[in-house]
């Protein structure tokens, strides 16, 4: 392909203090691609994350997305270039509806300067109005539009990360990191949600996921990643990783000793 | 639509606890007046204390934008109330070692201008930290603030204070002969003779100069709180990560909702050194700052009428306090019973009611936006 790859991590390394969280650790996905990314506890998929999208700085090694450096960018800055993440535990947002939570989601809103507020509450009222139609949109395609008006306190687990990936997908993203999607999911609606995935990824959007439900994952992503011990131990088809030896050692504790 | 109709609505739309509390203050405010009427309350004096408790409605509207709004917790609100203070005094009053005599509207930017280049240079370190270290400066800020007052004398006249501070008004065209000019009206009533004189006219007009800041402020909060900027403060207040990972710039909100709190406190100093026309050290002691959390945590946090009412019942109780102590209802001094009656307060707010009196209960959205949609009936 002569495409580069739209997210490349290479030698990426992470320590807090004597501890090695990653090391040397080099993938990258490509456009239009459902990625999963798995390893055992503490192979570092979520310090890998937590790197990439601007959390935490990295000790060294790069991260290019659209062949553009974003290496040590701020999470913000790493939005404005299209890539978007959401949390492990969903957040609950105290005091709001689920639609008012899906509106803290659309970029460059100008109601979000306060000067605008005052001297331009045309154009606030303006983009206000067609965000609120695009999370009416939105929440009715994800067979959420029910919960609208509700206390976003009030949902299930299950809603919260429908309604996480939902608000991720008003930013507009090229690239969508989920952090274990499904977990503490009930099997019904981690199908939806594994439906909802697939939809968006029709429309366009790629995805990098780190999730330790093995048949959900194998069964959405196109390709694997392997983390263990902070590296990567081998990346390829779903069929190969179940096949790979080395991928069953390292989630039976074997820690590349077999 | 009448006048009547509109009231209908707007009562409909009202929350349980609304209307409760709207009776309640109705009818205090009515049982006040007969009192005032009757020659059992001085109506000068109630005046005067009606502009304190709209001094702290302004300071705990401030400090319900940084808390209640963006979940800064700041502990020098005396502080920016005594920038504010200061800040007119020092170039308005007669004995200030640095101007003095310079018109209150000039005092006002001063004020102002003091009290938000003190917050940015507080939030430039602090605001990108953990949220712990703006508490720990500010508590930290409001002593060296303080200490600066009352001890650098040469500029602030140290701890005897600045007097000589103009009305606000004096000096304004008509308005500001207005007090001396209006008649002075007496009458007897059952609680003893009513003077309603020169001085009356003068608390009457500090009270509409109180009205006009109040209602500019809360102008400005209302809008905020139910725009997209006011959305993303409440997002950062329930989990600042998710709204750095949805793009937002959270520093610079954090810096904004820190300047504009600051900003309303230091207004409410203005008001009170132009009302009491005296400023001293004393006025920057950091009970204030805890009465004001008082306010903010009673009225329910995040909610900009809630502030407003728990300003104005800090006052009530501060001077409640003091007529129990001074007429021996109870025997306890004036000072220790009101700190008793406090916390009796905040322990039955946090058993019974922890989310405050009036906490915010409606969708924020643009008002046009949600209206234009027939969302909302009435």
């Amino acid at each position: 392909m002569g495409e580069p790859p739209l997210l490349a991590v290479e030698e990426l390394k992470k320590t807090f203090g004597a501890l090695v969280a990653t090391d040397h650790a080099s993938f990258s996905v490509e456009r239009g691609t459902i990625t999963g990314l798995i390893g055992p506890n503490g192979a570092g998929k979520s310090t890998l994350f937590n790197c990439i999208s601007g959390f935490y700085q990295p000790d060294g090694g790069t991260i290019t997305l659209s062949g553009t450096d974003i290496t040590g960018l701020t999470p913000y800055e790493i939005v404005d270039h299209g890539l978007v993440r959401t949390f492990q535990t969903p957040r609950r947002l105290e005091g709001m509806t689920v639609r008012e939570a899906m509106l803290v989601g659309p970029r460059e809103q100008p109601g979000e300067t306060f000067h605008k507020l005052f001297t331009a509450p045309g154009a606030v009222a303006a983009h206000e109005r067609e965000n609120l139609a695009a999370v009416d949109r939105m929440l009715e395609a994800f067979e959420l539009d029910h919960l609208a008006t509700q206390p976003a306190t009030d949902l299930s687990g299950g809603q919260l990360k429908l309604v996480e990936l939902a608000r991720a997908m008003l930013t507009e993203p090229e690239i969508l990191l989920l952090d274990e999607p499904v977990a503490g999911v009930n099997p019904t609606l981690a199908k939806d949600l594994a439906t909802q995935i697939r939809r968006l990824h029709d429309e366009g959007t790629t995805f990098l996921i780190i999730e330790h439900d093995m048949e959900f994952i194998m069964d959405l992503a196109d390709r694997i990643v392997v983390l263990d011990q902070g590296s990567v131990l081998t990346e390829g088809p779903p069929e190969a990783i179940r096949a790979d030896d080395r991928v069953i050692d390292a989630y039976l504790g074997g820690g590349g000793r077999g | 639509m009448g006048v009547a109709d509109t009231l209908q609505a707007y009562w409909n739309e009202l929350t349980e606890a609304e209307r409760t509390l709207s009776t309640a203050v109705g009818v205090t405010v009515l049982g006040l007046l007969v009192l005032m009427l009757t020659g059992v309350l001085d109506p000068t004096y109630f005046l005067f204390l009606f502009g304190l408790g709209g001094m702290y409605a302004l300071l705990s509207m401030g400090l319900n934008v940084q808390w209640g709004y963006a979940g800064l917790i700041n502990f020098s609100v005396a502080a920016f109330f005594g920038l504010g203070a200061y800040g007119t005094a020092l170039l308005t009053a007669q004995s200030s070692p640095i101007a003095g005599g310079l018109p209150p509207l000039i005092g006002l930017l001063a004020g102002l201008g003091l009290a938000g280049v003190v917050a940015v240079l507080i939030g430039v370190p602090t605001l990108r930290l953990r949220a712990d270290y703006l508490a720990i400066a500010s508590l930290g800020l409001a002593e060296v603030v303080r200490m600066i007052v009352l001890n650098e004398s040469q500029w602030t006249a140290g701890s005897q204070g600045l007097y000589g501070i103009p009305l606000f008004y004096d000096g304004w065209p008509i308005v500001g002969g207005l007090p001396g000019a209006l008649p002075t009206i007496q009458f007897v009533g059952p609680g003893g003779p009513v003077t309603f004189g020169t001085p009356f006219w003068q608390e009457l007009l500090n009270v509409l100069l109180l009205l006009g800041f109040l209602g500019a402020s809360i102008f400005v909060l209302r809008r905020a709180h139910r725009s997209p900027w006011g959305r993303v403060l409440r997002t950062i207040r329930a989990d600042e990560h998710l709204a750095e990972a949805l793009g937002k710039h959270t520093y610079r909100f954090k810096m904004q909702a820190f300047v504009l709190g600051s900003l309303i406190m230091a207004l409410g100093g203005v008001y009170f050194a132009h009302l009491q026309l005296f400023v001293s050290p004393g006025n920057l002691d950091p009970v204030t700052t805890f009465y004001v959390w008082v306010a903010v945590i009673l009225g329910g946090s995040g909610s900009n009428r809630g502030a407003l009412f728990g300003g104005f019942v800090i006052v009530a109780i501060r001077e409640g306090s003091r007529f129990l102590g001074d007429a021996s209802v109870v025997p306890i001094d004036a000072a220790p019973l009101r700190l008793i009656i406090i916390g009796l307060l905040i322990i039955l707010l946090m058993r019974f009611r922890p989310q405050g009196l009036l906490p915010p209960q409606r969708e924020l959205i643009w008002p046009s936006v949600i209206d234009n949609r027939g969302d909302r009936d009435g």
